[in-house]
């Protein structure tokens, strides 16, 4: 009789050893890049101001998190995103919601969507500016229309493509309209919304740092703007290195919330 | 019950179907397609009532309109002798195809009916523990349907209705997409089900054998344009199980049925 190994997945690698290949090869990716950068940094003809040794970046961190700027930018930004993706989602989902299910509201909102959609929120900026102005209200504008738009495409798709069978079940069973709405269009959608609701994360937190970088005192979009201007490419590295950190965990978190939001869907979520 | 109650009762039947039509518009705009032609049918309280006919005669048609999911083009469908306007909770519906709601637990799935009706929280789950019982799915109340095999979510599908307490069930193929094995097991639940509650079920199928095994009555249809053609009785004893299938009443019931959906058939011109 043969003994049980570890193998019982018929020579497929196990769990662990995936596991280990998808991280330590995406870290190998990363180092190599840095070492290559690293490398020629080190050539005598490299100007250390305008391609800063890696050293330096990190010694601009470490100065960024001792005197409590970072945290400060970093804070500024997620504030921006937090306020935009709640005000974004929001108007999205109420807007999705109803132009999906009800005909005559789909006509009346359709067009609103049809005419945002092909249109980068980025555009938006040269008229916010003239018309909102420069201030807080202006740089949580561009980021709630960033995230507005993949969730509103998304709920209303979510809300068209629900099963005719899931609402003839419903209303056998005695669901008025606005139940069938709520308890089976809604939750039929959720898929769909989580998912345009963590592109829309994504998209607004790159116009977050859009709008930084035009017109702000303080965030990590200024941050890096700002010291571009200095010519402080050590700090600008640093900057663009923390933003794609932060950026990076905040998809976590959404990829997290989207798990279980939609634990009992047998689509499997990317 | 005193007789004279039970008078009244047989007095009014459950469902009347008065001169029902459905007809369809044709894409192409050529003369419509006649779905239904003048149905009419009684049907008791407490009987189990199957509907069989082959494809395209408008048997699922006619069980849409009682529930109240189509509209008939002409003629009225009478429930306890009031006329159907839309869906009611009243006249439970199982549908052929998988219905159970993937995101709600199957404990949520059993009391949606009763929630959309305002039964407080307790009661709903006192009903929706008994029927999950009741279908054997008491270990997987909190399952979601997507840990569940097709048997099993039809199982959920059949408790919500009867948590429901329809007065009537109108089922529409819903074994149908089950192997033959499954199948066979859910016929012999549902008329444990059935036994326990008496309620008027109007089974629409093509299989034969279901028609006989489940129904006091068959009522055979024929296609174009979809008609009533004959009603038979089942002379099959109840309780029925697995021996009712084998014996000779059974037999001759199904070699009657057979025989007449044959002759119904429109007849093919034989491959040469």
């Amino acid at each position: 009789m043969t003994r049980p190994t570890d193998d019982m997945n018929g020579g497929a690698p196990s769990r662990r050893a995936r596991w280990l290949a998808k991280y330590g090869l995406g870290f190998l990716t990363i180092a190599v890049i840095i070492g290559v950068y690293w490398l020629y940094t080190l050539q005598p003809q490299a100007n250390r101001t305008l391609t800063p040794p890696p050293p330096k970046v990190v010694a601009a961190f470490v100065a960024a998190i001792a005197d409590g700027s970072l945290f400060v930018n970093i804070g500024w930004s997620l504030y921006r995103v937090v306020i935009g993706f709640a005000i974004g989602t929001l108007l999205a989902v109420l807007m999705g919601c109803t132009a999906g299910w009800f005909r005559y509201a789909g006509y009346v909102l359709n067009p609103i969507i049809e005419a945002i959609r092909p249109i980068p929120a980025l555009a938006y900026i040269p008229l916010i500016i003239v018309w909102v102005g420069i201030d807080e209200p202006a740089r949580i504008l561009i980021i709630v229309l960033a995230v507005f738009k993949p969730t509103v495409v998304n709920t209303r798709q979510g809300m068209q493509e629900v099963p005719r069978i899931y609402v003839e079940a419903a209303e056998a069973l005695g669901a008025s309209r606005m139940t069938t709405f709520w308890r089976v269009g809604f939750p039929n959608a959720i898929p769909y919304i989580v998912s345009g609701m963590r592109n829309g994360l994504a998209a607004g937190f790159l116009a977050l740092v859009a709008a930084e970088l035009i017109a702000s005192s303080n965030g990590l979009g200024f941050l890096i703007s700002n010291a571009g201007q200095n010519l402080q490419i050590d700090v600008v590295l640093m900057g663009i290195v923390v933003i794609g950190v932060v950026a990076t965990l905040l998809d976590a978190i959404a990829v997290r919330a989207q798990a279980y939001l939609t634990r009992w869907s047998e689509v499997r979520q990317s | 019950m005193s007789d004279a109650i039970e008078a009244a009762l047989q007095a009014t039947p459950a469902i009347e179907i008065k001169d029902v039509w459905r007809t369809f518009q044709r894409l192409d705009g050529s003369a419509p397609f006649t779905a239904l032609q003048d149905i009419r049918l009684d049907v008791r309280a407490g009987t189990f009532v199957a509907i069989i006919g082959g494809s395209g005669c408008g048997k699922s048609t006619l069980l849409r309109i009682i529930a109240g999911l189509v509209p008939p083009s002409r003629g009225t469908v009478l429930h306890e002798g009031k006329p159907v306007h839309g869906p009611h909770h009243s006249r439970g519906f199982v549908f052929q195809g998988d219905a159970v709601f993937p995101w709600l637990t199957v404990r949520r799935n059993i009391e949606f009916g009763l929630q959309c009706r305002g039964i407080p929280a307790a009661e709903r789950k006192r009903t929706a523990e008994t029927w999950a019982a009741a279908v054997g799915l008491a270990d997987f109340i909190e399952a979601f349907p997507k840990e569940l095999s097709g048997g099993m979510r039809k199982r959920v599908d059949l408790a919500r209705v009867y948590a429901n307490d329809p007065d009537v069930l109108l089922m529409d193929e819903p074994f149908g997409a089950l192997d033959a094995q499954t199948k066979e097991r859910m016929q012999v639940e549902l008329l444990g089900l059935w036994d326990r509650t008496r309620k008027t079920v109007l089974f629409v199928t093509h299989d034969v054998d279901e028609a006989v095994f489940l129904a006091d009555e068959i009522v055979v249809m024929a296609a174009r344009p979809g008609r009533i053609a004959e009603r038979i009785k089942v002379p099959l004893p109840r309780p029925r199980d697995e021996r009712s299938r084998v014996s000779d009443a059974f037999e001759e019931t199904r070699r009657r049925l057979r025989k007449l959906l044959e002759d119904l058939a429109p007849a093919t011109t034989p491959a040469r």
